[in-house]
């Protein structure tokens, strides 16, 4: 089309501006988009009223597409985002996480604009980074007098700890992001920095592979430069912040499943190839940084972090943080762990910069920065005190320390009484504050309701070190508005993103992660997981058959409480009396007045009760919650899986109605289906590694210990012989044997074959010695924790369940034995659960992390020694 | 003059401690008018990593990390210091910049020194200013009067004030409390001079370290002695820093051993650290010997 080295701007071939007339009056005869906005810039429109032409193409292809079109793709972006479990959590709860957004129509930039703003950004970056290294060095900045020294001094986020932190390599600053908008001028201008752990990148790039599938040829014919290149050069900055010779060890340091952005964080781990570990899961030893795995301790050489700084080591910073890792501060001072950002990092957010940055521009490089700066006041600053106080009402207060929560506060929108407030606030803390000029956004289309909206738009740029500057994404993270006069576009305050296209004039080579040749750690390294990781899958597994069991026994019990034939009260006593044992919601049906004649309140109490860890609403979120910790090993299929059951839990409420309950077993069917159906993925394509082994102990365990529980409540109890034909049925039903049984016996529902068919069948998965079996193959498969010949001690557990139940016998278990029913069965089951429990007890203390309660040293009193 | 200081700290748990990492401020600095001749610290049982460094403010910090399993843990130090006997030079209090002056100076002049000090000025993690401590000291600091002489003041004022009482605060007592009800330690009345000076606009910084425990005959047996003690410095433009121990009424001399100094306790603190189990109870016994040599 055009030649991309001359800088000349993307002509449209004719076809195209024919057609993208038409485009014009599609968008234009969109309800509700104003092209020309009165008080700032237009992304699509030139003042004039004409599509800029780098626009006409998408526009183009977008009306061809047609609203139908359109809607389709729009919901199969949602999809998959939905699948990719791409999520911004939005409080402390993580299941209560909202689906990422992405709204359709790209933010475009041309190449020659983009070239000017790439240059200005990595300027901008060159000059933090200097910043960085000075404050933290020499503080020439304020010998010189080129800052006042409470510039620094007073600011959180300077950490006097990290004084004289060298980082190896050219950068201090490893990774920097910048949120831009469009002045007025059509100019793009800095309104904040982020260089704690700036987040975006992988939000980026998931939007970008939606885009890619949902819009494919649009796409593909737009010449699109290419974000796998900067992903390439972070991982190139990252290895190259090596302490030694060796293939360096990187790791993902997470705050966790809590995080607002811990999706990202999963999907960065996993798209770079390092594992994603919490604080817990680090430990310091012998001056370095250790990953607790099953396979022992791990060295990790470099950490990628996204926790914030001062939280990263309780023993130097603060010291109730139980996100860090003691000691580590340490090792980074004796050079033997490298974090990108370096600790302190935060401090170059501080808005308060703004104002000196020329001055800083002048001082280290000779000009002032290119790129413009919205104008900014520090109230630290007598003049700009007196100013911010006087011109309020048209400025935006910020925070010169960013804190979880604090946002910023537009002066247009307070009130008398307010601004007399906020006047005191800044007079009491001048230096905690700094005002902005307010910087109206540009606008940009927004696919609303099918129509094309105008919103405003924030552009996150971001640029990775390199060895001798910085490399910067083409592209980024844009955010939109709700509504055309949003004024904050942040992802907290709920805000819809795009994705970013920069246009090539000529199709580049492609690039990815995959193909690199280099290995991304030693084949034996690869693959090493925390052991907190293997705990989750472990505890996934039995919440999952925990959940599971709750389920059918409930399926049954609702079948037969509504059946043909009605149920004796003694049937209904010891059904429903195994609910309450099975899931442990005592007192529930195990006392004398409990309501036996009308369960369903107390049943529906089972299933819904979140705040009951047994009931299946609370099985399944915990199930979830641990699917949420390992989140990074899910396949898509899985992640699929697991939406669908989250979906399914909070539509069940709503499922079993208030009032009288109408075939409620139906309500339960979809999650007994999701349940199978993630039993079955997991089968079909997990790994057989450690974390599968894991996974079926868990099961497998679980599964046995429901099954026990079950068989105690119903068939040891001296059941009535009317009763004995509906109570085996129920619970042959209930696990999934009835019709086996029919088919094998031909013969009333009885005791005696129950058991053989739920206990001693080597061939029904839902028997105890099929379970138990097989615990001893997966447990022998473990790495060893114990030296020595023979069997470990979990194993040796396992060994002695199976023998339990290899040396019972039929007739003996189905005897009874006076008023304690058949007490030969008891026996034998509550031995397996006493088996069981202690394999579990005994598997966790070998193989998970009992973080050791971590505490503060106690502080001398003062006047101690007194 | 030379002393030789023995400093014990001991902890006592109730559980094993599986791994500790810890951080001391507990080896004496060199200062104008003090070096550090020797000095050794001795941790039991014995750290597998230990580092001595220089910490942001200039103190030597030692820090170390534990991996034995341990019921008590034992730091001990020993340090051979020499004081020199005109510790403050001759202070004079009644000459030098009056308060005005003072404060005058420390804003327009560009002296390196001058915009240094500025960070003591600041609030710290532990001492917040506001109305309550600037009204307590601001009728001595009139702003013809020399401002050292004030601070001397400033320090009887404090001594007057204030009853020395171990059992009323511990190190989470806020400075209010303290102003409030009239009591505490050597570290609340360094502190709370600190926060004085700061919320009149002089830059002031916390002092940790000893006095001598047997003085010789005919000298007063310093409160302080037997532990560690805390004074304050303030910033004089001209001057430099000039040290005043609030708790004893003077202002350190040969009697004064410096370890540390920082914005506050929180930047000096002995010994804090990271302990992992050792269950719910925690004992800490410390022993301090000041001789001369």
């Amino acid at each position: 089309m055009t030649d991309f080295h001359s800088g000349r701007p993307f002509q449209p071939i004719p076809s195209q501006l024919q057609q993208g007339g038409q485009a014009t009056a599609a968008l234009n005869a969109a309800p509700g988009y104003r092209p020309a906005v009165a008080d700032g810039h237009d992304e699509v429109y030139e003042a004039g009223g004409a599509v800029r032409p780098h626009w006409r193409y998408l526009l183009e292809g977008l009306a061809a597409l047609g609203p139908e079109v359109l809607a389709e793709r729009e919901r199969k972006a949602r999809r998959i985002l939905r699948d990719d479990g791409a999520t911004y959590n939005v409080s402390s709860e993580p299941l209560a996480s909202r689906i990422w957004e992405l709204d359709l129509v790209p933010q475009l930039i041309e190449s020659e604009e983009w070239s000017h703003i790439e240059a200005g950004l990595i300027e901008r970056a060159e000059l933090l980074d200097l910043v960085l290294k000075d404050i933290y060095g020499g503080r020439e900045l304020i010998r010189h007098g080129i800052v006042p020294p409470e510039l620094v001094y007073s600011h959180p986020g300077f950490l006097r700890q990290c004084q004289g932190i060298r980082v190896p390599g050219e950068h201090h600053l490893i990774l920097y992001a910048a949120d831009m908008v469009r002045a007025a001028d059509g100019a793009m201008c800095i309104i904040g920095d982020r260089a704690q752990a700036p987040s975006g990148v992988g939000y980026a790039l998931e939007n970008r592979t939606v885009m890619s599938r949902v819009l494919p040829s649009l796409f593909r014919d737009s010449h699109v430069h290419r974000l796998s290149g900067f992903f390439h050069q972070l991982r190139q900055k990252l290895m190259a912040l090596a302490p030694g010779d060796a293939i360096p060890q990187v790791a993902v340091l997470t705050p966790g499943s809590y995080s607002e952005t811990y999706f990202e964080h999963a999907f960065l781990a996993n798209y770079l190839g390092y594992p994603l570990v919490q604080g817990g899961d680090l430990t310091v030893r012998g001056g370095r940084v250790w990953m607790k795995s099953l396979e022992g301790l791990r060295r990790i050489d470099i950490i990628l972090r996204r926790v914030d700084d001062f939280f990263c080591d309780p023993v130097e910073l603060r010291g109730d943080s139980q996100l860090g890792v003691p000691g580590l501060l340490e090792v980074v001072r004796a050079g033997r762990v490298v974090i990108a950002n370096p600790l302190g990092a935060g401090f170059v957010e501080n808005p308060a910069l703004f104002k000196y940055l020329p001055a800083i521009g002048k001082f280290f490089f000779g000009r002032e920065p290119r790129i413009r700066t919205v104008e900014t006041f520090w109230c630290g600053d007598e003049a700009d005190r007196a100013r911010v106080l006087a011109e309020l009402p048209q400025l935006v207060i910020k925070p010169a320390f960013r804190r979880y929560g604090q946002h910023s506060v537009f002066g247009s929108d307070l009130g008398a009484a307010e601004l007399a407030l906020w006047r005191r606030r800044i007079q009491d803390a001048p230096l905690d504050y700094v005002a902005q000029r307010y910087q109206v956004s540009s606008r940009m289309p927004a696919l609303e309701r099918g129509a094309l909206t105008p919103r405003p738009m924030v552009l996150r740029s971001f640029a990775v070190a390199n060895p001798t500057s910085y490399t910067v994404m083409p592209g980024g993270l844009t955010r939109i508005g709700r509504a055309s006069d949003t004024r904050v576009v942040t992802n907290l305050t709920g805000s819809n993103s795009k994705d970013t296209w920069v246009l090539a004039s000529e199709p580049e080579k492609q690039l990815s992660l995959r193909r690199e040749s280099t290995p991304t750690g030693a084949p034996s390294e690869r693959g090493v997981l925390p052991s907190r990781v293997v705990e989750n899958l472990f505890w996934m597994g039995r919440y999952a058959e925990r959940g599971e069991a709750a389920l059918r026994l409930l399926r049954t019990l609702f079948l037969q409480l509504n059946g043909v034939e009605p149920l004796s009260d003694g049937a209904r006593r010891v059904l429903l009396g195994a609910v309450t044992r099975v899931t442990h919601t005592l007192p529930g049906f195990t006392v004398a007045d409990a309501p036996f004649a009308t369960p369903e309140r107390e049943l529906k109490t089972v299933v819904l009760d979140a705040a009951s860890p047994g009931s299946v609403v609370g099985s399944l979120r915990a199930m979830l919650q641990a699917g949420e910790e390992v989140k990074e090993l899910l396949s898509a299929d899985t992640q699929r899986v697991l939406n669908d059951l989250r979906d399914e839990l909070e539509a069940l409420a709503e499922q079993l109605g208030t009032e009288q309950l109408v075939a409620p077993e139906e309500a339960l069917d979809p999650l007994v289906t999701s349940l199978l159906a993630l039993a079955g993925l997991r089968h079909e394509s997990m790994f057989r590694g450690m974390n599968w082994h894991f996974w079926e102990l868990g099961r497998g365990i679980e599964k046995a210990l429901q099954l026990a529980a079950l068989l105690r409540a119903t068939l040891v109890p001296d059941l009535a012989e009317n009763d004995i034909p509906v109570v085996v049925e129920s619970v042959l039903l209930t696990c999934e044997t009835l019709i086996t049984y029919r088919r094998r016996y031909r013969a009333e529902p009885d005791i005696l074959h129950g058991l053989e068919l739920l206990v001693l069948d080597e061939t029904n998965p839902r028997a105890l010695l099929y379970q138990v079996q097989r615990l001893g193959g997966h447990i022998a498969a473990l790495p060893a924790v114990e030296s020595g010949p023979g069997l470990s001690r979990a194993g040796r557990l396992a060994l002695e369940a199976l023998t339990a139940l290899h040396l019972s016998r039929p007739e003996e278990l189905a005897a009874l034995a006076g008023e304690a029913g058949r007490a030969a069965l008891d026996q034998l089951l509550s031995r397996l659960e006493t088996l069981l429990i202690a394999t579990a007890d005994m598997l966790a203390e070998c193989y998970f992390d009992h973080r050791a309660a971590q505490q503060q040293l106690i502080a001398a009193d003062w006047g101690y020694g007194q | 003059m030379i002393y030789r200081v023995r400093h014990v700290t001991r902890y006592r748990y109730e559980r094993l401690v599986t791994l500790c990492h810890n951080q001391a401020h507990l080896l004496p600095r060199d200062t104008r008018n003090q070096r550090c001749l020797d000095s050794s610290i001795q941790v039991t049982p014995a750290p597998v990593t230990a580092m001595e460094e220089r910490d942001y403010f200039g103190n030597r910090v030692y820090r170390f990390s534990v991996e034995t399993p341990h019921r008590e843990l034992e730091v001990s130090v020993l340090s051979q210091v020499e004081v020199d006997l005109d510790r403050n030079g001759t202070p004079v209090l009644d000459l030098g910049a009056t308060c005005a002056e003072a404060r005058e100076r420390l804003w327009r002049e560009g002296d390196e020194n001058h915009l240094q000090a500025r960070e003591f000025l600041l609030d710290s993690p532990m001492i917040k200013t506001g109305a309550a401590l600037r009204d307590y000291a601001a009728p001595l600091f009139a702003d013809s009067r020399p401002l050292l002489s004030a601070v001397r003041e400033l320090t009887s004022r404090i001594f007057g004030d204030f009853a020395y009482d171990p059992e009323f605060t511990t190190v989470a007592t806020p400075l209010e409390e303290v102003l409030e009800n009239r009591r505490g330690v050597c570290q609340d009345f360094a502190h709370l001079a600190v926060g004085c000076l700061r919320a009149l606009g002089f830059p002031a910084r916390y002092v940790s370290g000893y006095v001598e425990t047997q003085p010789a005959p005919g000298q007063t047996r310093l409160v302080g002695a037997d532990a560690s003690h805390a004074w304050f410095a303030v910033y004089a433009p001209g001057e430099g820093w000039v040290e005043f121990d609030p708790t004893n009424d003077n202002m350190p001399g040969a009697q004064h051993i410096t370890t540390a100094w920082g914005r506050d306790y929180s930047d000096v603190t002995p010994l804090r650290g990271v302990i992992f189990d050792g269950g719910d109870c925690q004992e800490m016994t410390v022993g301090v010997d000041v001789e001369r040599v």
